[in-house]
Formats: C-alpha cells, structure tokens, sequence
C-alpha cells in the first residue's frame, strides 16, 4: 500500500477515534475536523496528541462538504473516511469527491454502488429482482397521502387474509436511518395521523417529507450480515453475522451480539444454522451482482419460524463493527475492519479469502449511553464528571469521551448521536462472554449531573438486563 | 412590568454593542476594499432582503461565500494580516461597534417586561404544526396560548418530544428562536402578553419609536 496517503476523516466522535488508530496501524498520515460544539471531543485531544496542530481543522458543521473539501486540499489529504452517518452513504459526495479537479480516494464504496445500494427503495428493487425476500410494502418513497393510504389499507387487507389477528403496518421517513422517524400503526384511522406526523418529521429533520410504507413484522430478531470486498468487487467476503434485536423502543440498537445465533447453546424452533447460511448467501450474491467494493452490511429481519426478509443495505461502516471482527480471524490473526476498509479502499487487494477467515467465540457490543430507559430511552444531557471501568483482555472499549474529573468534566453536546461509548466483550461461548459482559458493566463508573443538579441517568442497568437474554428469540 | 423610563435611560446611557465579526466557514480569506473606520450597514430591506456592507469573501472548495455586515455600525477592528490565508470556522475577523435600533430597544424592553416563556434546556425549538402555521401566514400576535397548551416541539438528538407552554394566558408578542439552531437552556422563546397589558406595551412600543433616535 501507498504509505503516500493522507486520510480526511470527515466525522467526528468515537468512529474519528477509531479511524485515527486505524491510519496509525496502516501507518498512514490523517487529517481530523471539528465543530465548536465538539472542542473537547476525544477525536480532538487524540488527534493533537498524535498529529500535532497542523493535522485539526475547525469547521462550521460536519454537513459542508465544501468545508471538508477545502480542508482536505489545505492539508494535502488523498482520501477521505466518511466514517458513519453525515456523508457516509452521500453518493452525490462520494462522486464529488473521486471526480472533482483534485480527486481522491472516497474509502467506502464507490458511488455507482451507495447510489444503487444506499437507498432501501433501490435495494428493495434490486433483491426482488434477485429472488431475495423483502419486507411487503411500497418500494418508493410516497408523498401523496391518498397513495399512502391505499398502501396501508392493502397491506392491512394481506395481513387480514394471512389470518394475522392484529395486523400493523410500519410508517418511516425514507430519508431516515438508525431506527429514527419510525412508528407502527394499528389501523387505517390511526394511519392518517402517524403518517402525517412522520411527513411532518421527516420534512423537518431530513429535509425530505417521503414516507416508506410496510409491514410490521412482529416477533422478529434483527440480523447482520457483514461484508467486506476489495476495489476489484468481484470476491466479497463475509465476516459472519450478527444480531441486533436489543433495541431502545425507538428501534435503535442498544446491544449486538455476534453470531448471529448460537444454536449449540440455545434450541430455536428453526434450522438456525440453514437460516444463518442462508441470509449470508443472498448478502454475497447481491454484494457480487454489484460489485460491491467496500465494508457494508446487509440487514435482515428473521421471523419466529425462521422466515428472512431482507431490510435494506447499510454501503458503510457500521457502529457495531467491531463485534463482528472480535470473533472473526484472518489466517488466524485479529482482524480491524476498518484498517480493512481503509487498506483496500486504497487499491490493496483484499489478499485472502473467505477459506482463510474463521469464527471463535462469541462477541457483545454494548452501547454505552447516557440516557432514560424508564422515560422512553429520552437523551440524558449534561456534564460527566466519572467515567471509568476496569481493563481486561476479552474487553475494548471506543469512547470519544475524554478524561474527566469534578474539576473536569465532559459537557454531551446536544447536536449530536448520544453514544458515549462502545464496549466489545469477548467469551468463547456464550455463558462466558455473558459472565465477562456483567462483569464488566458491574465495575463500570459513570457518573454526572445536569444543569438542575440531578444526577446523570445511563442504560447501564438496562444492558445488565437483557445480556440474560441473548441471542434468545 | 419595568418602569420603561428606567430601562430607557440604561439603555441611553450604554446605546452601543460591539459584535464580532467571525468566519462563518473554513477557506480561504480575501478581504473586500473596506477599511477600519468605515461605516457598514446590516440586512436592510422588508423582508431583509437587502445584502449589508461586504466585509470578506471566504473560498471554499471554488464556492465562495461573502461575509457581510450583519448590523449597522463602524467597522472598529479589522484584522488585515489574516487577508489571504486559510481561516478556520469561528476565527475573529473584525469587530463591529453597532448603536442599538428601535428594533431592537423594543426587543430588550418586552423581554424585561414581558413574561419570557425560556427554553428549559439546550435543543432546537419548533412550534407545533397548526401554531406554526399561524405564525408564519398570520403573525405570532395573532396566537392566543394558555398554561398547558401544547405549544413546542423540542428536538435534540434528533429526538422530539412535545413540551407545554407554562404562564399566563396571553398573545405571543415575540418569538425569539430559530428553528434551524440550538437554543441555550434559560434563553427566552418567547414572550407572552397578556390581553389587559396589551394597550399598555402598544404605548411602549410607540414611545420608542418617537423616543429612541438611531444614531450612527
């Protein structure tokens, strides 16, 4: 690989973090950005540390990609990580960026791909075509409220003649991602309520007022596969599956375990094994049709008697990427997505194959936040003033949260995911990596107030909960 | 209420600010032909439509962007020697010293005086869709509110909740918010009058604007 390469990180918080080491172990040089919301960030102090003054840049917001552009020329930067969210899945930007007078090397995959992958609409299309299952439901964003309308109440009708006794019918934002801008609907007078309510989010936070309209699927597990392929798209890899069913209630994960299940531990009224198989063969196909040429991660929803429907395609990065690489080897050696994603985004060759990657053990991510499980899982905003937990070998943690003290201590900016850190727990089956998991969260220390003085609220205590319950349908 | 008289002297005794001029964007810096000393003048117009004095351009990724004078007043600072290099996002450029409008002595006036419903934390603030409606086809003052009312929608995070007005019932008379930026905890949304006091903030109004002479 070119050691000749400077990487634009174009994101911010823990990912910048993780992007920063994973340049260090590539041995390649980086350029960070920040907000002023984000001064005291970890990506900040940590870049400083590791690359002097000349390797931070201020910027207006992480959404201007003029800014981001023009610091990447400032500093001589090659290539840009767009880590996740902001313009990770941007294919306008990813195009822009590998086409402009200076190009450079956009790590994720190219925008032919997020362009035709990106969009769950597009994707939704694509699979149909291909025999992979979908969720039923409108395959385009829906702006006319008598259409919608007519998509709900044939989608109750379906439901009705499949003998569902209450059946629901899910209302999204189509711009939206990460579980926001979601709410399920019980009936017809119901749905022209929660569809307003969503055209109306939807406008306000993401600009576009498009509406996706489909099946709920009750009593499902959320299951990953994660992908990996070179520039050359043509042999993709998989780095297993994952689960991601522990989520707030509004749908956004708060746990992940790898694999996806764990039939020698745990009996499921399925072949799990054939489903598990089965979901990585339609995400390879599908990465192989369009030759997919980067890290991404293909979503499912499995039902209670095993049925998967494929969701959509997430071309980036994910948060939860490291549990997948905390199981997985590589000609029997750890393996860091991300400096995967960085290396053969770059032109390396992928330089094994999916023969040479094998499976140990199990692996929990658990998203650190601070937040209120009992009051809707509302954001918990103010100052951090402990942040600890004790060191182990089968334990990472990521956290853009710097060190602090009373004297000391970290504001949560409120413009931002609230993620505070991401644990990676490790077990060689799943009793011990449970044991290790309440452990772990048993020792961890994170404390604070807000500005009435009431003390910080976590979904710590809700993590201990449910790692009694995973990879359990 | 404040005795007006009193808060109008305060304000004649310390009639100017001084407001920092600061790059809206990271790029490159070139400063227009002005200079320190000059008179500059903010967005003007009925609907602000009107540009104020070009102070700087700053060119990012080819798109240049101009820095304008966002209020009336003399350019006190410039600093000349960052002209031409790559400025960062919130980096000083100048420093305007700006005389107070009628506007705006109006504005610190109704919020002393009035009932300021705040924000109770640091979000962006919407009001809720048919209030918002009314506000932007017919004026805030035409919105009538009481203590309970679903008035907002607070939005951090990404995450909206809905959040209740508490005070007394009245017209809204002002909206101090922007719905595209964060609001700090304890900064004043709105103010709230009452219908008995109505008359009585009219006079005010008027007694500014015969009163209150702009100045420079």
């Amino acid at each position: 690989m070119n050691k000749q390469h400077k990487v634009l990180i174009a994101n911010r918080g823990e990912i910048a973090v993780r992007i920063i080491q994973a340049c260090r172990k590539l041995g390649l040089d980086f350029v960070c950005v920040h907000t002023a919301e984000d001064a005291c960030s970890g990506h900040v102090s940590l870049a400083l540390e590791l690359g002097g003054e000349k390797s931070l840049y201020r910027i207006s917001s992480y959404h201007d990609a003029n800014e981001l552009l023009s610091v990447a020329d400032e500093s001589g930067a090659t290539a840009v990580h767009p880590g996740y969210g902001f313009f990770a899945e941007d294919f306008r930007f990813a195009r822009r960026v590998t086409e402009r007078g200076r190009p450079l090397v956009f790590l994720g995959p190219s925008w032919r791909v997020i362009r035709d992958l990106g969009d769950k609409i597009n994707t939704k299309r694509l699979a149909r075509s291909l025999g992979v299952p979908t969720v039923p439901g409108s395959d385009r964003p829906v702006y006319d409220e008598l259409e919608a309308e007519k998509i709900a109440r044939s989608l109750f009708d379906f439901q009705m003649q499949q003998g569902i006794a209450r059946p629901l019918v899910l209302v999204k934002a189509s711009a939206g991602g990460g579980g926001m801008g979601i709410e399920e609907v019980y009936d017809i007078d119901m749905f022209r309520q929660v569809y307003r309510r969503i055209r109306n989010y939807a406008m306000r936070q993401f600009k576009d007022e498009g509406v996706l309209i489909e099946q709920r699927i009750k009593d499902f597990n959320h299951l990953e596969v994660q992908v990996l392929s070179d520039r050359s798209g043509r042999h993709p890899v998989h780095f297993g599956t994952r689960n991601c069913s522990i989520q707030s209630t509004g749908r956004q994960k708060r746990l992940e375990v790898a694999p996806g299940f764990d039939p020698s531990s745990i009996h499921y009224d399925f072949d799990a094994k054939a489903l598990l198989d089965e979901i990585v063969m339609h995400s390879l196909n599908m990465a192989r049709k369009v030759g997919y040429d980067s890290v991404g991660t293909w979503e499912w929803i499995v039902t209670r008697d095993g049925h998967p429907f494929l969701m959509e395609v997430n071309t980036r990065i994910q948060v939860e990427n490291g549990v997948s690489a905390a199981i997985s080897r590589v000609k029997g050696k750890e393996v860091d997505l991300i400096a995967e994603q960085i290396r053969t985004g770059l032109g390396e060759p992928l330089g094994y194959t999916q023969d040479d990657i094998t499976f140990h053990g199990v692996g929990v991510e658990y998203r650190i936040i601070a937040e209120d499980p009992d009051n809707g899982f509302a954001p918990w905003v103010g100052d951090i003033d402990r942040f600890s937990w004790e060191e182990h070998d089968w334990c990472r943690v990521h956290t853009h949260v710097p060190p602090v003290s009373k004297e000391n201590p970290y504001t949560i900016p409120t413009e931002f995911d609230p993620n505070l850190a991401l644990a990676i727990i490790w077990g060689k089956d799943l009793a011990e990596v449970s044991a290790n998991g309440l452990a772990f969260l048993d020792k961890l220390r994170l404390e604070g107030h807000d500005g009435k003085g009431e003390a910080l609220k976590s979904n710590v205590e809700f993590l201990k909960k449910k790692t009694e319950r995973i990879l359990r349908f | 209420m404040r005795d007006i008289a009193e808060v109008m002297e305060e304000l004649k005794a310390a009639p100017y600010t001084e407001r920092e001029v600061c790059a809206p964007h990271t790029g490159v810096l070139r400063f227009s032909d002005i200079e320190e000393g000059a008179r500059v003048s903010g967005f003007t117009g009925t609907w602000k439509e009107i540009p104020g004095t070009h102070i700087a351009t700053i060119t990012r990724e080819k798109n240049p962007c101009k820095v304008l004078a966002a209020e009336r007043g003399v350019l006190q600072k410039l600093y000349r020697d960052l002209d031409g290099s790559f400025v960062e996002a919130g980096t000083p450029l100048g420093v305007i010293r700006h005389y107070l409008t009628r506007q705006e002595v109006v504005s610190k006036l109704l919020k002393e005086s009035l009932y300021a419903f705040c924000a109770p934390e640091r979000a962006k603030y919407y009001f809720v869709p048919d209030v918002d409606k009314k506000v932007k086809i017919l004026g805030c003052r035409t919105v009538s509110i009481h203590d309970g009312m679903e008035l907002f929608i607070v939005s951090r995070m990404k995450r909206e909740a809905p959040l209740c007005y508490s005070g007394p019932a009245g017209i809204i008379y002002d909206v101090y918010f922007d719905q595209t930026k964060n609001v700090d905890a304890g900064s004043p949304l709105i103010v709230v009058c009452p219908p008995e006091q109505q008359s009585a903030v009219e006079d005010v109004v008027a007694r500014v604007q015969s009163e209150w002479n702009e100045g420079e």
